[in-house]
C-alpha cells in the first residue's frame, strides 16, 4: 500500500429490534461518539463515506437528509450501497490517493423499518427469477446449504453448533440482540423450520444497527492515538449471479481473502491469524466462510466446530462477538466485525475478549448467498 | 495525489426515451463493451469495477449482482455507489479513487439508467421518494391540502430548479429569455452529438420560447427529458496509460463536498439553514479543492471547456459562476456575446449537457466522460474547435446539496 | 457498436410488481412541537446554541456545530418573502392528491393560480415553504413583507398555517 493507513476510533448502537428514535438520532449518537473515542472534532474530519441501502431505508438517496448528523456540511462526503466494509474499502482508497487525511466510515440499516427479506427478493433477476416467484434469499440459502451439505457430508448438528457457540458468544457482548447462553444443538434443530434445513435460529435476528469508526493515515493516527489498528491488508470480490454459480463454495471469498493475505504478507493464515470476525448470515456459512478462508480443506470446515476449535478459548476463535447470527443490521453488519477485531486488538473486547491478539481478520457479505465478499486484515502495533 | 490516474476509454449509449431493443443488463453491457474496445483494453486486464444507479427507477434492488455478469465483473471486485443525481460523479471519483490509491490498475467505471422500465414517469416518483418518509411524518401532522396541491402544481422535480432560477434571476438580472437561449444551444449541440437524446438542428430561442409555460419561469421547451442510456469510462495508472494510449485525459482534482443541508426539508420535516438553493456553497468548494489540486489558479483563462449538470438552464448559468468561469451574476451576458458555444470562448456543454440527455444515474458520468473525449481529442462533431488544456465536469443532485467536481487535463497534476 | 445485438429489435417486455409493502418510518418530536405552537398561533423554531441559528420548523441537528439544537425560540408573524414561484392555472382533472380532484373537492377554485413562496420570519435563519394568499401574481416580488394568516380555530396541525398575506406596514 501507498501509505498505512489506521483505524482510531469506532462507535456501535446496541443492536436491538425497533430501537424507539428516529434514523437521524441513532447516526448522529454513533457519529459522535466514534469521534469521541478517537479524542477528534468534526472540523478534524477531511471527508465522509457512508454505506445504506434506498430499499431497506425506504427513501431514494437514502444518505441525503444525514449529511448534518454524520457530519459531512461542507465536507468532501460519499455513499456506497452496499455492506459497510464496501465503505471502509471507499475511505482506505481515499486516504491511499493522499488526497484526504481522516476519513470518517459510518454504516446502518433500521431493518425494522421493513422486512429486508422482502427487499432481498427485488434483487433476483426480474426477468426470469422473479417472474417464476420461488425463490427468496432464504430459499436460495436453503438450497445452498442443503447442497452444501450433501455434498460434504455436514451433518445438521456441525450447522446448529455455530448456531450454538455464537449466540452463546452473544451473552457475553452487550451490544448484541439475540442473546442465549444456555442454547443446546436440539433447541437449535428443534426450532422452526424456514426453508428446509434452515431453522430460526440458523438466521439472524431483524435488527436496528448503527455502526462508524474513523481511518487515519499513518500520521494523523500517530497525533490521534497510541494504539491504532492498521489496516495491513484488504481484498474484494463479486461472484457470478445464483444461476451461474458453484454454490457449495465460496469462490468470491477465496479470492478476496488471496488478495489481502498477499497484501498482508499472511502465508498461513491459521497460525498467523489470531482472531476472525465473519459476517455468516446463515449458520452454514460459517462453515463454508472458514473453508475459503484456508483455516480447512474443501468440505472440512465441520471439523474445526466439532472439535472447538473456534470457540473462545479455541485456536482460532471466529466471532467472539456473536457474529452476524446474533445482530444483523444489514449493511451495518460489516463494519461491525471490522470494528470488533479492532477491538480485539485493542484489548476493548472486555467480556469477549480473546487473550494475545495481535492479528484480526474481519469480513463483510453483501448479497444472495454471499455473493460478493471483502475481507480486512487488521493488526496493531508490534 | 500520490499516483496519477487517466481516462483511457470511453463508452456511451445511444440514447432515447425507449431503449426496448435492450433489457437493462444488456444496455450496460453496451456501454462497458464500447468503452473497451475504445480504450483498446480487455475485461480480463480490468482490476475493479465501479458502478451505479439509482435502484428505484430501474425496479431491481442491488442490480450490480444480477448485471455483474454482463459485464464480466465476476471474481472481480466491485463497488457500488450510489448519490441520487450525482450517482454517475460519484461513481466516476471512486474508480479515480480505486486507482489512485494504488490498490487496482485499470478499472472501469460505469452508470446507467433506464427510465422506461419504469410504468410511471421515473424522474417525478423517484424525486417524490426522497422524501417520502418525510411527507409521511407531515401528513400525520395534518399537512394541507392546498399546500400539496403548491407542491404538485410546480412539480416535485421541476419545483426546487423555479426556486433556484427565481433567485438566480433577482440576484443577476438574467431573464426567462436567457434560459430559451440556453435550452436552444442545448439542443444545436445535441444534434452533433450521435448518442445524445433530444436533438434539434437549427433550434432557436423563438422555437423553445413558442412551447408551453409549466412554472414560471419554466417552458417546456427548458426540461430535460428522462432517456434510457448508460455510460462507462475505462481509468488506467500512469504506466499503463502511456502505454495504451496516446492522448490520455489526465485527473488533475477532484471533489465531492456536499452544501449545507438540503432544500426542501430536513430530516423528520424540520426547516434548513440555506436561504438561497442557487448559492451552492457545495460546489464553490468541490471547484476550489479541485482546482487546487490541479494547480488552476485563473479557471477563467485555464480552464477550456466545461461539462455542467444542468436538467434546466438557470442551472448551467448559476454553475458555471460558481465552479468559477465567469464572474458572479454575469454568466448570462456571457451567452448573449456567444462566449458558451462550442466555439465560444468557453464552451459548456458541447454534448448538448443534461438538459438534452438525462439518464439520471449515468448523467453526470456522462459529463466526466464528455470532457474526457474533449481532452483526448475524440469528440468528433461536437469537439470544440480549440486546444483543450483543462476541462471541469460537474455533477449536482441529492436535494439541491450534493455536488462532484472534476478536473481533467493533457498532463497530470503537478506533484506535491 | 453492436455488441450483443445485431439486429435492434424490440425485446420481449415482461411485468414485474415492485409490492414492498408498508415501510415504518420512525418519526421525531420536533414537528409536534411546532404544531402545538401553531395551536397557540405560535412559530416555533429550534435555536443551535453553538451558532445561534434558529430554524423554522424546529430541526433536530446542527450541521455546522454537530450539535443538538436543543433550545426553542418562538419567531415573528411578520417576515419577508425570499422567494416565489407562480403555478399554472389549475385546471380540472389535471391534479390528483392522494387520489382526489382538487377542483372537485372544492379545496381550490378551477383557473386559480397558487404563488407558492419561500418566507423568511423575523427572527429566523431559514426559509418556510408555503403559500401567498389575498395575492396576485403581479404583486408578488422578492422582498415582499408578509405576515402569516393561521386558520381561525387552530387544531394543532401543520395546516393551521394557512399562508401568508401582504402585510401593510
Amino acid at each position: 500500500m501507498q501509505r498505512r493507513v489506521a483505524i482510531v476510533g469506532y462507535a456501535q448502537s446496541e443492536y436491538q429490534f425497533d430501537v424507539p428514535r428516529t434514523r437521524e438520532d441513532q447516526v448522529f449518537d454513533v457519529v459522535k461518539a466514534a469521534l469521541r473515542h478517537a479524542g477528534i472534532l468534526r472540523e478534524e474530519v477531511d471527508s465522509v463515506v457512508t454505506a445504506s441501502s434506498d430499499f431497506l431505508d425506504g427513501r431514494t438517496i437514502s444518505n441525503v437528509f444525514l449529511s448534518m448528523a454524520v457530519g459531512a456540511y461542507q465536507k468532501d462526503e460519499s455513499k456506497v450501497e452496499e455492506d459497510g466494509t464496501g465503505a471502509l474499502l471507499y475511505g482506505l482508497m481515499r486516504i491511499l490517493a493522499g488526497t484526504h487525511d481522516v476519513v470518517t466510515v459510518e454504516a446502518h440499516t433500521l431493518a425494522s423499518t421493513i422486512n429486508p427479506h422482502q427487499i432481498l427478493f427485488y434483487a433476483l433477476d426480474p426477468l426470469f427469477d422473479r417472474q417464476v416467484g420461488l425463490l427468496n434469499d432464504i430459499a436460495a440459502s436453503a438450497i445452498q446449504a442443503r447442497m452444501y451439505m450433501k455434498k460434504y457430508s455436514v451433518p445438521e448438528e456441525a450447522v446448529a453448533m455455530v448456531s450454538v457457540k455464537n449466540l452463546a458468544n452473544a451473552a457475553l457482548n452487550p451490544l448484541t440482540h439475540r442473546k442465549m447462553p444456555d442454547l443446546t444443538v436440539e433447541e437449535v434443530l428443534n426450532s422452526k423450520i424456514y426453508y428446509e434445513p434452515i431453522r430460526e435460529l440458523m438466521i439472524p435476528p431483524i435488527t436496528d444497527g448503527v455502526c462508524a469508526l474513523i481511518l487515519a493515515s499513518e500520521e494523523k493516527a500517530r497525533e490521534i492515538t497510541d494504539r491504532p489498528v492498521w489496516i495491513e491488508g484488504v481484498g474484494t470480490c463479486q461472484d457470478h449471479y445464483l444461476r451461474e454459480r458453484n454454490l457449495t463454495q465460496l469462490e468470491s471469498l477465496q479470492k478476496a481473502a488471496a488478495q489481502a493475505y498477499e497484501m498482508a504478507g499472511i502465508k498461513d493464515p491459521y497460525r498467523e491469524i489470531d482472531v476472525f470476525e465473519v459476517s455468516e448470515r446463515f449458520a452454514h456459512e460459517e462453515l463454508m466462510i472458514s473453508e475459503a478462508l484456508g483455516l480447512a480443506r474443501e468440505g472440512r470446515g465441520q471439523v474445526l466446530i466439532e472439535k472447538g476449535l473456534t470457540g473462545l478459548d479455541g485456536e482460532i476463535p471466529i466471532n467472539p462477538s456473536g457474529g452476524a447470527l446474533s445482530a444483523d443490521p444489514i449493511c451495518a453488519t460489516g463494519l461491525t466485525r471490522v470494528i470488533e477485531a479492532a477491538k480485539q486488538i485493542r484489548e476493548e473486547a472486555e467480556n469477549h475478549q480473546i487473550l494475545g491478539v495481535t492479528r484480526a481478520l474481519a469480513h463483510g457479505q453483501f448479497g444472495i448467498c454471499a455473493q460478493k465478499n471483502t475481507v480486512f486484515i487488521l493488526g496493531g502495533d508490534r | 495525489m500520490l499516483r496519477n490516474a487517466a481516462i483511457i476509454g470511453c463508452g456511451q449509449t445511444k440514447h432515447s426515451g425507449r431503449r426496448r431493443d435492450v433489457s437493462q443488463a444488456e444496455l450496460v453491457s453496451e456501454a462497458v463493451h464500447n468503452a473497451l474496445e475504445d480504450a483498446q483494453v480487455s475485461m480480463k486486464e480490468v482490476n475493479a469495477l465501479v458502478v451505479g444507479n439509482m435502484q428505484g427507477f430501474g425496479g431491481v434492488a442491488q442490480p450490480e449482482l444480477w448485471i455483474g455478469d454482463w459485464i464480466g465483473a465476476p471474481g472481480k471486485p466491485v463497488l457500488r455507489i450510489a448519490t441520487g443525481g450525482t450517482t454517475g460523479g460519484s461513481v466516476g471519483q471512486g474508480g479515480f479513487y480505486a486507482v489512485m490509491s494504488g490498490l487496482y490498475d485499470i478499472v472501469v467505471a460505469t452508470a446507467w439508467e433506464k427510465h422506461s422500465d419504469s410504468k410511471e414517469a421515473g424522474a417525478t416518483t423517484g424525486l417524490l421518494h426522497v422524501a417520502l418518509a418525510n411527507f409521511f411524518h407531515a401528513f400525520g401532522y395534518g399537512l394541507s391540502m392546498k399546500n400539496l396541491l403548491a407542491t404538485s402544481a410546480v412539480g416535485a422535480a421541476a419545483g426546487v430548479a423555479a426556486y433556484q432560477a427565481r433567485f438566480y434571476m433577482h440576484r443577476s438580472g438574467c431573464r426567462s429569455e436567457h434560459f430559451d437561449m440556453v435550452a436552444a444551444k442545448c439542443r444545436r449541440n445535441a444534434a452533433r452529438n450521435k448518442y445524445a437524446h433530444l436533438q434539434w438542428p437549427n433550434c432557436t430561442p423563438e422555437d423553445i420560447h413558442k412551447t408551453d409555460v409549466i412554472v414560471h419561469p419554466f417552458r417546456m421547451g427548458h426540461v430535460c427529458p428522462a432517456s434510457d442510456g448508460a455510460s462507462a469510462i475505462v481509468i488506467a495508472c500512469e504506466d499503463i496509460a502511456l502505454k495504451k494510449c496516446q492522448r490520455p485525459a489526465w485527473v488533475k482534482g477532484l471533489a465531492s463536498y456536499s452544501d449545507e443541508e438540503n432544500q426542501m426539508q430536513s430530516e423528520s420535516g424540520g426547516g434548513v439553514g440555506v436561504l438561497d438553493p442557487s448559492e451552492q456553497m457545495g460546489c464553490r468548494l468541490s471547484a476550489m479543492k479541485a482546482y487546487a489540486q490541479a494547480g488552476i489558479k485563473d479557471p477563467q483563462q485555464e480552464i477550456d471547456v466545461a461539462e455542467i449538470y444542468q436538467p434546466v438552464p438557470s442551472q448551467e448559468l448559476f454553475f458555471s459562476e460558481k465552479l468559477g468561469l465567469f464572474d458572479e451574476g454575469k454568466a448570462w451576458i456571457a451567452l448573449e456575446k456567444g462566449e458558451t458555444e462550442i466555439n465560444g470562448r468557453m464552451p459548456c456543454d458541447p454534448s448538448g449537457g443534461v438538459n438534452a440527455t438525462n439518464a439520471i444515474g449515468s448523467s453526470a458520468l456522462q459529463r466526466i466522460l464528455e470532457a474526457g473525449l474533449q481532452v483526448m481529442g475524440k469528440a468528433e462533431d461536437h469537439q470544440v474547435p480549440k486546444k483543450v488544456r483543462n476541462a471541469v465536469a460537474h455533477g449536482w443532485g441529492g436535494v439541491t446539496n450534493y455536488v462532484t467536481v472534476t478536473v481533467l487535463g493533457e498532463t497530470p497534476a503537478p506533484r506535491r | 457498436m453492436a455488441y450483443l445485438k445485431d439486429q435492434r429489435r424490440e425485446t420481449m417486455m415482461v411485468e414485474g410488481s415492485w409490492n414492498i409493502g408498508a415501510y415504518r418510518y420512525k418519526g421525531s418530536t420536533q414537528l409536534q412541537e411546532y404544531v402545538d405552537g401553531l395551536k397557540e398561533k405560535k412559530l416555533i423554531g429550534s435555536l443551535c446554541p453553538g451558532c445561534g441559528k434558529v430554524i423554522v420548523q424546529p430541526r433536530n441537528i446542527c450541521g455546522r456545530c454537530h450539535r443538538r439544537m436543543d433550545k426553542r425560540m418562538v419567531v415573528s408573524h411578520k417576515g419577508t418573502i425570499t422567494c416565489f414561484v407562480i403555478s399554472p392555472p389549475i385546471e380540472k382533472g389535471k391534479y390528483k392528491i392522494i387520489g382526489i380532484d382538487p377542483v372537485e373537492a372544492g379545496i381550490i377554485q378551477e383557473g386559480a393560480i397558487l404563488v407558492p413562496v419561500f418566507v423568511r420570519f423575523d427572527g429566523a435563519d431559514s426559509n418556510i415553504n408555503t403559500i401567498l394568499l389575498n395575492s396576485s401574481p403581479e404583486q408578488v416580488h422578492i422582498g415582499m413583507r408578509v405576515k402569516a394568516v393561521f386558520v381561525e380555530n387552530p387544531e394543532g396541525k401543520l395546516s393551521d398555517l394557512e399562508g401568508v398575506e401582504p402585510l401593510k406596514e
